[in-house]
């Protein structure tokens, strides 16, 4: 068919026209093929203008049509809406071309904007023939709608959807809707109270059966197009089910994390179970978490370290040390003797120096008495255990398996139980007391003992099986010395091996090891060993160890203790040999080392110095270089595999034995290591016990439940922590302390450690002491919840996720956080709310930070980072207006004696009812002064200055500088974008404007609706704005969700790609560019295959299409060639 | 303008510089004549075949105008635009085509201002370079 152009060029009044001349354009297009009419007009896009094209294709047998005038992002849908009422196919029909934004406008010359004109529309004039018919896609739209953002814009939106009669889900972040509005007191100019008008809008959304309210939660996806979006929202664990909580608060009265609380602005605290404020919607508490505490993920036991520490700092020691039995079963031992690798982790450290958890431990454990301890409820079984050996592995196996009902049996070889607790462990660190009163308490659960009875002596494997055992357990330690391989050491009296040694001062049988003793060893062995023979009467002590004391295994505050009793230490020297007379031990030779290369520990190794002999005269040498598990017993048809290093195989989960049914824990498999992976060890073979007994496959079994994924993301450290000493323990006076056993260290007294607990910062938050869901009566707190995923399908979006302050801190000059009483905007409206730190009194505070008095005089600041290049050079619209606000507030409830101050660069009052509301304000006698404040400061120049706040500013009126006196700043912060508008405007696809906030697609024309179609913006998140402005566009942004709703079907367009069969080889290259997955491929003809409905239109897969099969319609390679070429004629 | 100005073909996207150019416009920011614009929806829709074929029209240079990284309407279409200028700019020096002739820049839709800046730019820049050897051919 011939091509009969029509050609209509727009004068836009004299926005085109003024610069191009339009005639001349039009004359010279008339001339080109295939233009049939030419015409101009005034405004093309009037009735008449789109009447002419209309009458032109009906009487001139117009097929395309040809429009120069202003962007086709302002006016293509509008004429191709004429051509089609004409009975043209617009896809085909209609091309835009576009001269007053790119042309008219932008080009100083009227003759460079004609030529360039022309160029424009010829190159239009070359396509458009080119183009051939699409049809607009028509879909169905989902009816309901997601409003993403519960402040004042997102609950309004929500009821006028709801009112429509459509769903609205309403998705927001914190654990209450409401926003920003909601922590207001008063609004302006009307005065209504926020709270009056706000939370009625709550109550309604709340209840509204066609509002599904989801808080707590955010987006995380979304997929799909305008009418149909799937859209993935993640309900972040709240801990506390919403059906059944009550909201009657116990649980925060028992809950002993204290937070600042957000929604004050961190003026008054909360608790890590909370509420935002009493009002909220929905009622219901939630529980701040956030990964476990270092301390906890550090200690090998697992022990709720931040839960025992807050019940001790509330001085709750039962709770606490219940706490603590969860995983450990001997609190007052691990809280003396525990190498606490928890407290290397403690962020306070990153303060000042760590919590002192194990002290902390043992205050707890020393405050309670076990015996008054509700007995636990223990069910039955009727199985049967032997827990041979009851050192901590044992005890702990032991207790554990008792609570799960076993039936057990504690074998010991000693006359005591406790293993090297009682055998290794001098008295004056760890008193038999406590390791009794702790032993006590599980055989009082019903663990039977039997002392002295020696495993491969009294009695073997098979006779406990024989006995009717079901299970074993092996926890027999590593109770033999290491020999030091010297000449002398055998056959001579007075050595003596330093476990042997104070296993029997331990027992009570021991004596004095001679006068004069030197230990061999840097461990705690090595330490205790030297200072137990000290306290059995020696009269002279010595410590000899190869290496320096940076390297010594021994805990540091022991080896200060012995140093503090006299004992020396002879650090890198080596042992020779033992010298004798008699067969008696008379002296030591050792020989002077250094330090060497690293060995395979990775400590340096000790090299002898050559000929630096030396002798110690001396009557005992007592070797402390190490332990291994006593293996004799084991015989060859016990079949039980051992290591090279003589301790037991096991499988590393179950801690089962190469024997059915035997498992061990503790020194006896690893070798010589510290009492709380003993006593870790132990609870983990109970659990791996239990699993066997009850006949699970263990070769599945899992050792411990997943646990969620470490984040590593803790709470922050509050600014302005004040570094505070640890507490330490008080001590038994040198003097004398070595004479005796009794215990060196004397614990922290009670005030020294509740204020010790309190310097815990609370890492993880909430601390999971569980004294909430005791509290709780309905049973809603649930702690091992986890976040939930809800899938919505939705027709339309609407985004007010509204905006934040600007942090002023950075702004020096004002003082903020430097000064107490200079604030932000939002403090000072949490400062007048009834439900606020200071329920609604204005006041100001003392040097220590508390509320104390009223102001006498107050300057408040406007345009603080607003209309601010350095800042936000927009101007954030509210300012001036809450200003005045809160002038009139603070002298309605002060006192009209009170001087107010506001420094302002205009005064911006623009709405209806505020100019007349500045007018009220300034009869109250409020003074204006025009000029920015330039500087706050606390410098005094006269004695009326002093220990007050001085704003410097210039009166740009008066022009001059002045120096205005106040007690209480108030600074009016520029609100500005969410800190994460970008991620969320690329995730729904949108756009952001230069100032940060979500772009609407026009200004004017377009104000809710987005880059996205479906998706519409409401409120602050579209740029500042005040309630009333900010409610109208929310009733915009629902009334185009509506009518997405209302309508049900929507046209979406048809320029997607396609791919040409013939021409398609079945590279598949356009398959993985797809990022929609769009594109399939058919095996059985051999090409890819475009789904249209997947299919966005970007055209990837045809720009790169090797073979020029793939093309995006309307944007085919013809088209874009015609387009260029009539560019270029 | 004399015959000697140099001519820019400006590849835009619809979502990103081709609204930027529109703001230009609105907010009267005035740069040189020497552009033209042609919409696409994507700059991945960018064929390497169409950048070569304005260069053998006669221009000057070419422009391809995409959104941020990061911000793709189509979720990473300007990424595959910019390996595909990266390899357009090998075939340029095939013909004797500077590789400063092809300009692939990211402009939000919200910079009218950098849009006008870049022609700015560009046009003194390819005004520096002269007429492509191609265009000395057909002229000749």
């Amino acid at each position: 068919m011939e091509d009969r152009i029509g050609f209509y060029v727009c004068h836009c009044g004299s926005n085109i026209a003024g610069k191009v001349r339009v005639e001349e354009v039009r004359d010279y297009i008339a001339g080109e093929p295939g233009v049939a009419v030419a015409r101009d007009n005034l405004f093309m896009c009037s009735d008449p203008g789109q009447e002419m094209i209309e009458t032109d294709i009906r009487e001139q047998g117009l097929n395309r049509v040809v429009v120069a005038s202003c962007s086709p992002r302002m006016h293509e849908r509008t004429f191709r809406a004429a051509c089609q009422r004409a009975g043209l196919n617009p896809y085909e029909a209609f091309h835009m071309v576009c001269i007053r934004e790119h042309c008219s406008w932008v080009t100083e010359d009227e003759n460079e904007a004609t030529k360039k004109a022309i160029d424009l529309c010829r190159a239009g004039i070359h396509r458009v023939p080119l183009q051939y018919p699409l049809d607009a896609k028509v879909v169905p739209v989902n009816p309901n709608v997601l409003v993403v953002g519960g402040g004042i814009a997102g609950m309004q939106a929500a009821l006028d959807v709801a009112s429509a009669g459509f769903k609205a889900t309403v998705v927001e972040r914190q654990p209450t809707i409401g926003g920003h509005m909601l922590q207001y007191d008063k609004t302006f100019p009307t005065l209504d109270c926020a709270s009056c008008i706000g939370t009625p809008k709550m109550v309604s959304v709340g209840q509204n059966p066609n509002i599904e309210l989801l808080t707590y939660s955010e987006v995380e996806a979304v997929d799909g197009y305008v009418g149909n979006f799937r859209v993935r929202v993640r309900k972040k664990a709240r801990y506390v089910n919403t059906d059944s909580c009550t909201g009657c608060g116990e649980c925060a009265e028992v809950c002993p994390v204290t937070r600042p609380n957000e929604w004050d602005e961190g003026l008054k605290e909360r608790k890590a179970v909370y509420r935002s404020f009493p009002q909220a919607v929905p009622i219901t508490f939630a529980i701040e978490k956030k990964d476990r505490a270092p301390c906890v993920l550090a200690c090998p036991a697992g022990i709720n370290v931040q839960g025992y520490v807050q019940l001790i700092g509330q001085g709750r020691y039962e709770d606490a040390v219940r706490l603590i039995m969860e995983r450990l079963p001997l609190p007052g031992v691990l809280g003396r003797v525990c190498p606490h690798p928890c407290e290397a982790q403690c962020r306070r450290a990153e303060v000042d120096q760590p919590v002192s958890i194990c002290r902390l431990k043992r205050a707890a454990a020393d405050r309670v008495d076990l015996q008054s301890l509700p007995k636990p409820e223990i069910e039955e079984r009727d199985e049967r255990v032997a827990v041979v050996g009851s050192g901590p592995a044992g005890l702990s196996a032991a207790y554990y398996l008792r609570l799960k009902g076993y039936r057990v049996t504690l074998f010991e070889a000693l006359p005591l139980l406790g293993g090297m607790l009682r055998a290794g462990i001098p008295d004056y660190r760890l008193p038999p007391e406590v390791l009794d009163r702790e032993i006590d308490y599980i055989l009082g659960l019903g663990v039977e003992a039997r002392t002295e009875t020696r495993l491969g002596l009294d009695f073997t494997l098979s006779d406990l099986k024989d006995q009717g055992f079901d299970a074993i357990f092996l926890g027999t330690g590593a109770h033999l010395g290491m020999k030091l391989r010297i000449p002398g050491e055998d056959e001579l009296d007075g050595v003596v091996d330093a476990v042997d040694f104070l296993r029997e001062v331990n027992l009570g049988r021991g004596g004095a090891p001679g006068r004069r003793a030197v230990v061999i060893g840097g461990g705690n062995v090595a330490v205790d060993a030297a200072r137990t023979a000290l306290r059995m009467g020696c009269e002279e002590v010595r410590i000899v160890y190869r290496r320096t004391r940076e390297e010594m295994p021994a805990y540091e505050e022991e080896i200060e203790e012995a140093l503090a009793e006299g004992i020396e230490i002879h650090y890198l020297t080596a042992p020779v040999r033992i010298q004798g007379k008699d067969g008696r031990v008379t002296g030591f030779d050792c020989i002077r080392t250094e330090l060497g290369e690293p060995d395979a520990s990775g400590r340096r190794r000790p090299v002898p110095v050559e000929g630096s002999e030396f002798t110690i005269s001396c009557d005992a040498v007592i070797p402390a270089v190490g332990q291994r598990p006593d293996v004799s017993w084991v015989r060859e048809e016990d079949a039980l595999p051992l290591t090279r290093w003589s301790t037991f195989e096991v499988h590393p989960d179950t801690l089962q034995t190469g024997l059915d049914g035997v498992f061990a824990a503790g020194d006896a498999v690893t070798g010589p290591a510290t009492v709380v992976e003993a006593v870790a060890a132990g609870r983990r073979a109970a659990d791996a016990l239990h699993a066997y007994l009850q006949g699970g496959d263990l070769s599945s079994w899992e050792l411990t439940p997943a646990v969620p994924e470490q984040t590593g993301e803790w709470a922050e450290i509050p600014e302005g922590t004040a570094p505070e000493a640890r507490a330490e323990d008080e001590l038994l006076p040198v003097e004398g302390r070595a004479a005796s056993f009794g215990e060196v260290s004397l614990g922290l007294v009670e005030a020294e450690a509740r204020r010790e607990a309190l310097r815990c910062l609370n890492c993880g938050v909430c601390s999971e002491c569980m004294a909430c869901v005791e509290a709780c009566k309905v049973g809603a707190i649930d702690h091992s919840a986890r976040d939930e995923i809800v899938d919505l399908d939705v027709g339309s979006i609407i985004l007010a996720t509204g905006f934040n302050l600007i942090d002023p801190t950075p702004m020096t000059r004002f003082g903020y956080g430097k000064y107490p009483n200079v604030f932000t905007s939002l403090e000072f409206e949490r400062l007048t709310n009834a439900t606020g730190p200071t329920s609604g009194e204005i006041l100001v505070r003392d040097a220590e930070g508390r509320f104390d008095r009223p102001p006498e005089s107050v300057a408040i600041l406007h345009c603080i980072g607003s209309r601010d290049v350095n800042y936000h050079e927009y101007c954030s619209r509210v300012c001036c207006m809450y200003a005045l606000k809160y002038a009139h507030l603070i002298k309605d409830r002060v006192g009209e004696q009170t001087a107010v101050y506001n420094f302002y660069i205009d005064m911006r009052c623009f709405g209806k009812g505020y100019e007349e509301f500045m007018n009220r304000v300034q009869g109250e006698g409020v003074k204006l002064v025009r000029g920015k404040a330039a500087l706050v400061t606390d410098k005094a120049e006269d004695p009326e200055e002093e220990g007050r706040l001085i704003v410097i500013a210039e009166d740009t009126i008066l022009g001059k500088m002045m120096r205005v006196p106040v007690d209480m700043v108030l600074l009016c912060t520029a609100m500005e974008p969410r800190e994460d508008a970008l991620d969320v405007a690329r995730m729904f696809g949108l756009s952001l404007g230069r100032d940060g906030f979500f772009l609407e697609e026009h200004p004017k024309l377009e104000p809710v609706s987005t880059a996205s179609a479906g998706v519409f913006v409401a409120g602050a998140c579209q740029g500042p704005k005040d309630i009333p402005d900010t409610v109208a566009q929310a009733k915009g942004a629902a009334g185009e969700a509506i009518s997405l709703s209302a309508f049900g079907k929507v046209e979406v367009s048809p320029m997607t790609s396609f791919i040409d069969p013939d021409l398609c080889s079945g590279c598949q290259t356009c398959r993985e560019l797809c990022a929609y997955s769009a594109i399939e491929f058919d095996a059985r003809r051999g090409v890819s295959v475009v789904n249209e409905a997947k299919c966005k239109g970007c055209g990837s897969c045809a720009a790169h299409c090797p073979s020029g099969a793939a093309k995006v319609s309307h944007f085919t390679d013809r088209q874009v060639f015609a387009e260029i070429e009539g560019l270029m004629a | 303008m004399s015959e000697q100005e140099p001519i820019i073909v400006a590849f835009v996207c619809n979502w990103c510089t081709f609204t930027a150019a529109d703001l230009a416009g609105t907010s009267r920011q005035k740069y040189p004549p020497n552009v033209r614009l042609i919409r696409m929806m994507c700059s991945g829709m960018v064929d390497p075949k169409y950048v070569l074929k304005a260069f053998f029209e006669g221009a000057d240079g070419v422009l391809i105008g995409g959104c941020h990284p990061g911000d793709c309407h189509y979720i990473n279409g300007n990424y595959k635009a910019r390996r595909r200028v990266a390899l357009t700019k090998e075939v340029l020096a095939q013909y004797g085509l500077e590789e400063d002739r092809l300009w692939l820049r990211w402009i939000g839709a919200s910079e009218g201002n950098v849009f006008a800046e870049t022609i700015r730019e560009m046009t003194e820049k390819v005004k520096a370079l002269g007429p492509t050897e191609l265009k000395k051919e057909l002229v000749a």
